[in-house]
């Protein structure tokens, strides 16, 4: 009798361990401001599978320090949701788990996107795979063309058409302006939506090796110009001049004629706004031809998580079928090569403009992006504001371009 | 003098014991400042000597932080930036606070009242504050703006944040508001501690309003203007958040305060040892500020 009831209690107690560690909770951080289709891609997960993802979601100008200061505290999640262009310095710093062979034995690992599993490889090891795919668009509101007398269907080719178009915007009255942009010292959100007006004119902001700061160009005086020329017209709300980034997706509002955006936005002005009619193109350049940024994020694990089975199967649900539809239906283009046409197949046409973007796309790559370029203070975002807003253009130019050289040269 | 001896060891043994006790009833407040400001100090500045970034490994570089210092343009324009604001905000708050001070110090209705209300913007966070206030100054949802438009002052709403000039008066309005009824209550019992048979004895010698005022009520306050000045100073000195939730440090980097270029050079560019090195030197600058201002006020030299 002792026995049988020994037996049961520690059978009993096994299902409880059993069942206590196969359902497990995996902590995942996630940044702002990179639309819904990471959440609802965990929602969609959540609801099939026994493990439990639960996300956090952190100021995207913040994730950066706060997952280091996590990681030397002891605290960090088991995984992240990370910009791409941050994963070699956590590589490098030894913070993350190396995916390697697990990496390699997927039988689509090829036809994963080429240039985040470049960024996610440091010294021959896997340390990042790709989870979502976003590329810089240019965005115009049909139904306000309309009401402005022009043509809704046809796209703006070059930046006098743009800024002619939103004169004609601004026309209408009050509220109604005819561009865009978030300027107040936002270096994500400019690097994102403005450069793409130099690259596509050959030129850049750092060189080749990213050594030397070339901001002053041309091109970029070009650029700078329409942008300063249109705030002046008052063709722009008068927000934008402080505008660090939370207020990006102004054009959901139905009033902003024009914008440069991302891929996910499109997946968050249809799932969210189905009532504004809106045409999405290629970025012109300041001399007409197209370029556009393209950027994402990489999963991460951090290093020695207790975790590790659970948060590779939630990758695994990621890259199926299922999980690339819902990632694409709210705006991150497919990672998988292989089934990308399955994928985006009865979706939004215009998710198709996202993906044509990725061949004119450019990815800077710098060990330094977050000071130069991404934080708020650094010299890329008071350049963006100075430039823009400002009366002493040339100083604007000359104290980013001595900063940014400074900065590069002290990290050496 | 043979009898004296034993009666001096007693005597001494007497007072070493009751130094003993002394010392331990102030144990526990030694214990607190140690663990909590004696070694994260040194620890500081044992990490001011280092290359000591957020992940990785620590490197011992001697002084180069420090003599980094010297060329760091940024760390100068944010020194000036500090100084500047602490100045302002300072004069601000007691220009503003002094006259509160005297008109709740009169027994008069609803002095509580009075006292409270004023008091009221003190127990708000400072970071909660600059939240609402970041809302008050929005171009258009706030409330400064479209109410100068509504009221027909201007033709459209300003942003008060995009330029350097108003976007820093509605920080320094916003401060005040929020310190000025501290400094008020510090002030007020400075005021209430002056005897009322003096300030009766002048009135009776014929003193008027003004000379009571300089060379009676601000005489004998002046340990607690001396309280109220270090509080004020330390406090504008460490200014972090107004800036960062307010304008982000912008427009264009030209609101940077010393603590602010400390905070992105530690968790931004991941510089923990020249982060370090950069708040030992602000230890140093308070602390120089601080006696200073002791010494001008003469506190602690009893008349």
């Amino acid at each position: 009798m002792m026995k049988r009831l020994l037996v049961a209690t520690s059978l009993a107690t096994l299902c409880l361990v059993s069942t206590a560690s196969a359902a497990e909770k995996i902590e995942m951080w996630v940044r702002t401001g990179i639309g819904d289709a990471f959440n609802k891609v965990v929602e969609a997960y959540n609801a099939s599978h026994e493990n439990q993802v639960v996300t956090t979601e952190v100021p995207f100008g913040e994730l950066v320090q706060k997952y280091a200061t996590a990681i030397a505290g002891g605290q960090a999640p088991d995984a992240l949701s990370m910009d791409l262009i941050y994963n070699p310095a956590f590589a490098a710093a030894g913070q993350l788990e190396d995916l390697t062979d697990w990496a390699k034995s997927l039988p689509y690992f090829n036809s994963l996107s080429p240039s985040h599993v470049k960024l996610g490889t440091y010294q021959d090891k896997i340390y990042g795979l790709p989870l979502s795919v976003e590329t810089s668009v240019f965005a115009w509101n049909k139904d306000l063309y309309k009401k402005a007398g022009l043509d809704p269907e046809k796209a703006p080719k070059t930046w006098e058409e743009i800024e002619a178009n939103a004169e004609k915007i601004r026309e209408l009255g009050d509220d109604t302006y005819g561009f865009y942009f978030s300027g107040g010292g936002c270096g994500g959100c400019m690097i994102f939506t403005f450069t793409p007006l130099v690259w596509g004119a050959g030129a850049d902001i750092l060189s080749e090796d990213s050594k030397t700061a070339t901001l002053d160009t041309p091109q970029m005086r070009k650029a700078v110009g329409f942008y300063r020329d249109m705030v002046k017209k008052d063709l722009v709300p008068a927000s934008a001049a402080s505008d660090n980034g939370t207020n990006f997706l102004t054009f959901t509002n139905g009033k902003i004629g024009q914008q440069s955006l991302g891929a996910f936005a499109i997946g968050t002005l249809v799932t969210q706004y189905p009532d504004i009619n809106f045409g999405v193109t290629l970025i012109p350049s300041v001399d007409g031809k197209t370029s556009s940024f393209a950027g994402g994020d990489n999963f991460v694990i951090t290093k020695g998580t207790k975790k590790l089975d659970a948060v590779k199967e939630f990758l695994e649900y990621i890259y199926s079928m299922d999980g690339q539809k819902v990632m694409a239906k709210y705006g991150s283009l497919p990672t998988r090569g292989d089934i990308a046409d399955q994928v985006l197949a009865g979706l939004d046409p215009r998710m198709q403009v996202g993906l044509k973007a990725i061949s004119v796309a450019k990815t800077p790559y710098t060990l330094q992006f977050n000071d130069l370029i991404n934080s708020a203070n650094g010299p890329w975002a008071t350049f963006t504001n100075a430039a823009i807003f400002s009366d002493d253009v040339d100083g604007a130019f000359s104290n980013a371009q001595s900063e940014m050289q400074s900065i590069i040269d002290s990290g050496q | 003098m043979t009898g004296s001896g034993p009666q001096r060891t007693r005597a001494v043994r007497k007072r070493r014991r009751s130094q003993w006790r002394g010392f331990l009833y102030i144990a526990p407040a030694m214990a607190l400042v140690i663990v909590f400001f004696v070694m994260p100090v040194l620890f500081t500045g044992w990490m001011s000597l280092h290359n000591w970034p957020l992940m990785g490994a620590a490197r011992w570089i001697g002084f180069a932080n420090y003599i980094r210092m010297w060329n760091d343009s940024r760390f100068m324009a944010a020194l000036n930036f500090t100084a500047y604001y602490t100045v302002i905000v300072t004069i601000a708050i007691f220009a503003i606070a002094f006259p509160l001070a005297i008109f709740v110090e009169k027994e008069r209705r609803f002095v509580s009242t009075y006292r409270t209300i004023i008091f009221l913007p003190v127990v708000v966070g400072l970071a909660t504050a600059s939240l609402l206030w970041v809302w008050l100054a929005n171009v258009d949802s706030g409330f400064f703006g479209p109410a100068l438009r509504a009221l027909g002052l201007v033709e459209r709403s300003p942003n008060i944040m995009a330029s350097f000039d108003t976007a820093f008066a509605t920080i320094i309005v916003m401060v005040v508001w929020k310190i000025a009824g501290f400094t008020m209550i510090i002030l007020l019992t400075g005021l209430q501690a002056i005897p009322s048979e003096l300030t009766e004895a002048a009135r009776i010698d014929g003193a008027g309003r003004w000379q009571r005022f300089r060379h009676l009520t601000l005489p004998l306050m002046r340990k607690t203007i001396a309280l109220a000045l270090i509080v004020s100073v330390t406090g504008s000195i460490l200014a972090f958040d107004q800036f960062y939730i307010m304008t982000s440090g912008g427009p264009q980097n030209k609101m940077i305060s010393v603590v602010y270029y400390i905070f992105n050079q530690s968790f931004v560019s991941f510089n923990l040892g020249y982060g370090s090195a950069l708040s030992i030197v602000l230890l140093a600058i308070l602390v120089a500020i601080s006696i200073v201002q002791l010494w001008l006020l003469r506190v602690g030299e009893e008349r």
